[in-house]
């Protein structure tokens, strides 16, 4: 499979889209956390990380499969996510922020520390494992449970504590258990990402998932638009793509992407593709075109 | 209203996604054919965090270019480098490889630190190029493959040579050790020092952990001066050296400290000042106009003609990197990494402008002299010529 | 650790802190009016840095250099308002902070094109003597930041407390469209915030460039960062709560250190903010959000 691909794409594409599809993923989580569920979160490169260390050494140590190392970093990821999901019991709007921030340096730090993960140095040798159809099922299974999600009881209850947390616990529902729930599994998401990166780059540093790497993935999922499954593949997309398609600027390069940012968040501030559900546009859409197509049917 | 916007947007979303998928689908595999030129490519930032260790890898690289090129080429090619930055970030480092392995590259130079050469040599591997790191010393590079060399001096043929003079010529007996734990080189460096001190029987009375980024070290500082030692051993990157230097005056202490070349810059007494007088740095090449070989002055006049100031390590290494796969694709006949890559290996008392090289059985560099530097007035002083047996 | 060095460190402690306090000002003023997390905060803080740099190269002494600092930061911080945040008023609470973002790495990146990414060394302007008071060290630059700091602030709480614009600004932070409402002109408030916020940073910049006798581009991340986390600890929207903040993060950091976690420093930090965030949900010094029924 991999060898028919590269008869179409260049290594350089393959591996551009490999990392769009990991990023995908981890926006994707992002989005359910703060999109859907409106807790801010500045933290995500932490259970990116989370992922991606144990999925390493479970491969390193235990020489488990592949999948199981990606699930087993998943599940650690989202027990973080647990953890830090309790903090929002008590606070809310920037403070979680902060508090997200503080626990995601904490885990560099811890991280940076250890002797099992290599400290510093970082830990090397991972086997390459992850490939473009692995990372795009998994993408798309993400895109579909996330959909799934959306219009579940439990994703309507989401909607209803970001909109108003306390109207939403006057209606039954125990806000801090949808919370925390939220936290678990956008923050799974993440640790798949992350195993997913660690068996693509084989090399790790806690250098790589500092705080630049949080802004990084929030960046994606609001300059996309809060809250829309598409707006999170399509804010990743734009900013995970630019930095390549920049190169020929060379030292101007990351000039460039800053001032795209501002200019698109200028131009749509509610995000590309604020509140947008595509696939009730696409219903819209094709319901006009049909209208238009039979126009003997009106009155 | 709301129901337009919505479909504009379903719109741009389509138009996007239509050229992304237009853009990619053009980039099939180039079929092979016969390159005009031998390409090599270069991986390093040139923006970010490290940018300088990549912009002299470059400089020293161009120069062996065009050398090799005014010589009539490679198998009556001409050599051509590919470049790219990468911001010293891991991802991108990988991007880059990918791309300039996409380009035609036969061999890559790069990257100068260890972190990201780990990354890139994985790809380097897996796709049959070779690569050439002038700067990575950490362990387990060349481990990755048989098409990954480094031509460094490595830290662990330095530190003992060094800790042994230190000793024995200096008499230190008591030593304060001063690692950058958020830095792979420093925590590595502290390491070897640790084991090749307790060799030496040089005592660490004191322990401080400071950070790459860090501006302040008046509370390292001051812990430190609870203890009576000889002097420091410093194992991060120039920054903090000379401001960490300067702390220890500020502080009323008069110890030197010693590190490795990851102090090797004029930045460090631009921050040091005064502070930074006699401290020492080990160094696989240093401009030293009185010992040096014919080459080795040949490229020192060269560089300064071309950029107005002196080489340092990292264009020294560059250079160097570029004649060392020259030589091996002329040994093997043949610009094929598979086919260099056995002559590479062979390489042995290879004499470079950095110094004399030997691929040991595992591929790793052997470098001969270690340079014991120390900042006098200001500039670099060449202390001691340390020879390492091969 | 004995007292005569927990003191030291104490006092090592309280200069770094009021550094943050500096730049944790600018966060909290523009927080408490517009409630946007300024992530070019930082930079602007950098550029303050490299003005007071270049000004010292052309021969200029501390105070002129402070000044020019002040002035250049003033102009970026409000030019930057007007083009990144001021189109953005009115959108949701995270647009702005991705402009900001955006605005960030474009200042970065540019003045890495201008400066070169290398640290560059301060020239020495003040002649650096150390005096002893009792068993405490203390050299004349750390002398210079704790005075320049202390002046600041207590001039931008009389500005805050006693003038007219003080005044507004209080009462726009209070409720934006209300104060428009009175007559207020809005847009000129949040300018003046902005530029207040700048002053402050680019004060802040030129004392740490004397202080660590370096100056580089990436230096207003780390910095911004601790400080935004300084503005948090006190209570974000609270001027005295931004001084409390610095400083207490300032002194946990370096007294981290000084009891040998120093490879743990951040995570003491952080672990410090998360701590009184959990008993404090407001900071130290915030009022607790009101949640409205």
């Amino acid at each position: 499979m991999d060898d028919l691909i590269r008869e179409f794409i260049n290594p350089y594409h393959v591996q551009v889209l490999i990392l769009l599809g990991i990023f995908l993923i981890a926006a994707l989580g992002l989005h359910l956390i703060t999109g859907v569920t409106g807790q801010l979160s500045f933290g995500h490169a932490a259970f990116l990380s989370i992922g991606a260390y144990t999925a390493a050494l479970m491969n390193l140590r235990l020489d488990l499969p592949f999948l199981a190392c990606l699930l087993a970093g998943a599940v650690v990821a989202a027990l973080a996510g647990v953890l830090v999901g309790f903090p929002s019991m008590r606070l809310t709007g920037d403070y979680l922020g902060i508090a997200t921030l503080g626990f995601a340096e904490i885990v560099r730090v811890v991280f940076m520390n250890l002797e099992i993960t290599g400290g510093a140095r970082g830990l090397a040798g991972i086997p390459r494992e992850t490939n473009l159809v692995t990372v795009y099922v998994l993408v798309i299974l993400t895109v579909w449970a996330m959909y799934r999600l959306n219009h579940s009881r439990f994703g309507r209850a989401l909607v209803a504590i970001r909109e108003d947390e306390i109207a939403a616990e006057c209606m039954g529902i125990k806000s801090l258990w949808y919370k925390v729930g939220a936290f678990a599994i956008g923050s799974f998401c993440a640790g798949l990402a992350g195993g997913l990166y660690a068996h693509l780059l084989q090399y790790l540093n806690p250098a790589d998932f500092g705080f630049a790497r949080s802004f990084e993935i929030l960046c994606f999922v609001v300059l996309g638009g809060l809250g829309s499954i598409a707006g999170a593949v399509l804010g990743t997309t734009i900013l995970t793509i630019a930095p390549e398609m920049l190169r020929f600027s060379a030292e101007y390069r990351m000039m460039m992407y800053g001032v795209l940012m501002v200019l698109m968040m200028i131009f749509r501030p509610g995000g590309l593709l604020g509140g947008v559900d595509l696939v009730a546009s696409f219903r819209l859409l094709w319901s006009r075109l049909r209208n238009t197509a039979t126009p003997a049917g009106g009155a | 209203m709301y129901r337009r916007s919505r479909i504009t947007a379903l719109i741009i979303t389509l138009l996007f996604v239509f050229g992304v998928v237009a853009g990619c689908g053009g980039g099939g595999t180039p079929t092979p054919q016969a390159e005009e030129t031998i390409k090599i490519g270069f991986l390093g930032a040139k923006t970010g965090g490290h940018a300088s260790y990549g912009i002299e890898t470059l400089k020293g690289m161009q120069m062996a270019v065009d050398d090799l090129n005014a010589a009539g080429g490679l198998l009556g090619k001409e050599l051509a480098i590919v470049e790219d930055d990468h911001r010293s970030t891991g991802t991108e480092g990988a991007n880059v490889t990918q791309k300039l392995i996409t380009e035609g590259v036969v061999a890559i130079v790069g990257d100068p630190t260890t972190g990201i050469t780990k990354i890139a040599a994985e790809i380097a591997q897996g796709a049959g190029v070779v690569l050439m790191s002038a700067g990575a010393v950490g362990e387990g590079v060349v481990e990755i493959g048989d098409y990954i060399y480094r031509n460094t001096l490595l830290d662990r043929v330095g530190a003992p040579a060094v800790t042994k003079y230190l000793a024995e010529e200096l008499g230190w007996s008591k030593v304060a050790l001063v690692t950058s734990t958020n830095n792979d080189y420093s925590v590595g460096l502290s390491k070897l020092f640790r084991d090749s001190l307790q060799v030496n029987n040089v005592e660490i009375v004191a322990e401080q952990s400071i950070q790459d980024g860090d501006q302040s070290f008046a509370a390292q500082v001051t812990a430190l001066k609870q203890n009576t030692f000889d002097g420091i051993i410093f194992t991060g990157y120039y920054t903090e050296g000379g401001l960490f230097m300067k702390e220890v005056r500020a502080q009323g202490l008069d110890h030197v400290m010693a590190g490795g070349d990851g102090l090797l810059s004029s930045v460090l007494w631009e921050l040091g000042e005064a502070a930074v007088e006699g401290s020492m740095v080990y160094t696989g090449f240093a401009v030293d106009l009185g010992g040096a070989s014919p080459k080795t002055l040949e490229f020192i006049n060269k560089y300064q003609a071309e950029y107005g100031k002196l080489p340092d390590m990292f264009s020294a290494q560059g250079y160097d990197a570029v004649m060392l796969i020259a030589d091996a694709i002329v040994a093997a006949n043949s610009a094929a990494p598979a086919d260099f890559k056995e002559t590479l290996k062979l390489t042995a008392d290879w004499e470079g402008v950095s110094g004399t090289i030997t691929f040991g059985p595992d591929r790793e560099p052997i470098k001969s002299p270690v340079y014991l530097l120390e900042v006098k007035d200001g500039d670099w002083a060449v202390k001691a010529v340390i020879p390492v047996d091969m | 650790m004995d007292l005569q060095t927990f003191l030291q460190q104490l006092l090592n402690g309280i200069t770094l802190g009021s550094v943050y306090a500096l730049i944790a000002l600018g966060y909290t003023m523009v927080y408490g009016i517009i409630k946007l997390i300024n992530f070019a905060h930082g930079d602007v803080y950098m550029i303050g840095a490299f003005v007071g740099l270049t000004a010292v190269v052309l021969g200029a002494d501390v105070w002129l250099a402070l000044c020019a600092a002040m002035l250049a930061c003033l102009i970026v911080a409000v030019s930057i308002e007007r083009v990144a945040y001021r189109p953005l008023r009115g959108s949701t609470r995270l647009a702005p902070l991705i402009s900001s973002i955006g605005v960030s790495i474009f200042i970065q990146t540019l003045v890495t094109l201008i400066k070169g990414p290398q640290p560059v060394g301060f020239p020495q302007v003040v002649k650096n003597t150390i005096y002893t008071v009792g068993p405490l060290h203390i050299s004349t630059v750390q002398i210079v930041i704790l005075l320049v700091a202390a002046g600041l602030m207590v001039t931008l709480q009389l500005v805050i407390r006693r003038t007219k614009m003080g005044k507004a600004m209080r009462a726009t932070s209070e409720d934006l469209h209300t104060a428009g409402l009175m007559g207020i002109n809005v847009n000129a408030v949040i300018s003046f915030t902005f530029a207040l916020g700048a002053v402050m940073a680019g004060a802040g910049g030129v004392l740490v460039g004397m202080y660590f006798n370096s100056v580089f581009p990436l230096m207003g991340v780390m910095a911004g960062l601790k400080a935004f986390c300084a503005a948090v600890v006190g209570g974000i929207g609270s001027v005295p709560g931004a001084v409390l903040g610095g400083l207490f993060l300032g002194v946990a950091e370096v007294l981290g250190v000084a009891a040998g976690f120093g490879s743990y420093r951040d995570a003491i930090a952080f672990g410090l903010l998360i701590l009184v965030l959990l008993i404090r949900p407001a900071g130290l010094l915030g009022q607790p959000q009101q949640r409205k029924v």
